[in-house]
């Protein structure tokens, strides 16, 4: 395999489709992040902490302006930190997934990493809006999270690998992995934090999140896919007299 | 007369070196975006760093909208 081509392509598709969710996400969830934030700002002012003054609004309207920039450069990292995950995972498996084509492959392999190690964590642990969280809770939260995706991550590697020595029956692993995230399901804490926002606004916010990092997979995918086509990283070109 | 032909080999490995740099930006990526609470900032600003919280505040609609934990 041509080492640095490899990684190239790897890097060159994550950040495209991490620009894409940034954009997804400026377009879909920032309305629900400025109504959360616009809550954060009432109670604000209810407790006394700040003024409704011109000024506070204008500090408040440059501070958001430059947190929503952020979307575009975290789109970017992040895109860059799950595709080089995605990379490493489609390369080692590449000769097992089913389909004919690089892209297929690569759809089914996001399809698959979508589910393990986004929508089944979402479904325990979903994405909150501001004036949700509690500070005092974040670490364990954090902590809870990352826990849940690694669990699911790692069995879904476990139960593949027992498959391919059940050979005639796989459905066994699948079985076996359902089994298993409905164990840690049950048995994961629950989120410590009351929501306290709207209950119409934590629900669109958590579909818009949703669609929009399900987009990033899918165009992980199909980037990854048409860039392995083009450039075949595994192909290396050997001389001989 | 010698004759220098070039073919075009599949091979199954994937470079250890590989795997190791993509590893490496995976972590690293995901903290910045997820998890940093000022950690980074503070290997040069010290305690500072964990009351500014620079990155987790450039970060923060993408960590929320990411599903990622925030404040």
């Amino acid at each position: 395999m041509k080492t640095f081509l490899f990684i190239l392509i790897v890097i060159a598709s994550g950040a495209s489709a991490g620009l894409i969710l940034g954009v997804a996400n400026l377009v879909f969830v920032e309305p629900s992040l400025d109504q959360a934030t616009g809550i954060e700002n009432q109670h604000l002012f209810a407790t006394g902490e700040e003024k409704d003054t011109p000024e506070f609004q204008i500090k408040y309207e440059g501070y958001r302006t430059w947190q929503k920039s952020g979307q575009m450069l975290a789109g970017g990292i992040l895109g860059i930190s799950i595709g080089s995950l995605f990379g490493i995972a489609f390369a080692l498996s590449r000769n097992a997934l089913p389909g004919k084509t690089d892209i297929k492959k690569a759809l089914v392999l996001a399809g698959i990493m979508w589910l393990t190690i986004y929508f089944i964590p979402f479904l325990k642990y979903p994405a909150n809006p501001p004036t949700v969280g509690d500070p005092e809770t974040v670490i364990l939260r954090g902590i809870l999270y990352l826990s849940f995706i690694t669990i699911s991550g790692f069995g879904a590697v476990g139960f593949y690998k027992l498959s391919q020595k059940l050979k005639t029956k796989k459905f066994i692993a699948i079985v076996g992995y359902v089994a298993f995230i409905v164990i840690a399901f049950i048995t994961m804490p629950e989120n410590p934090d009351q929501i306290t926002a709207p209950v119409d606004l934590v629900n669109h916010f958590r579909m818009m999140s949703a669609f929009t990092v399900s987009l990033y997979w899918l165009s992980l995918g199909l980037i990854l896919g048409s860039l392995w086509t083009h450039y075949k990283p595994h192909k290396e070109i050997t001389s001989f007299s | 007369m010698s004759q220098s032909r070039q073919i075009n080999v599949s091979k199954n490995g994937v470079p250890v070196i590989a795997i190791v740099v993509l590893a490496i930006i995976f972590a690293v990526g995901l903290f910045v975006v997820g998890f940093d609470q000022g950690h980074i900032f503070s290997l040069v600003y010290g305690e500072e760093a964990f009351q500014d919280m620079y990155i987790h505040e450039l970060t923060h609609d993408m960590r929320h909208a990411a599903g990622f934990p925030c404040h």
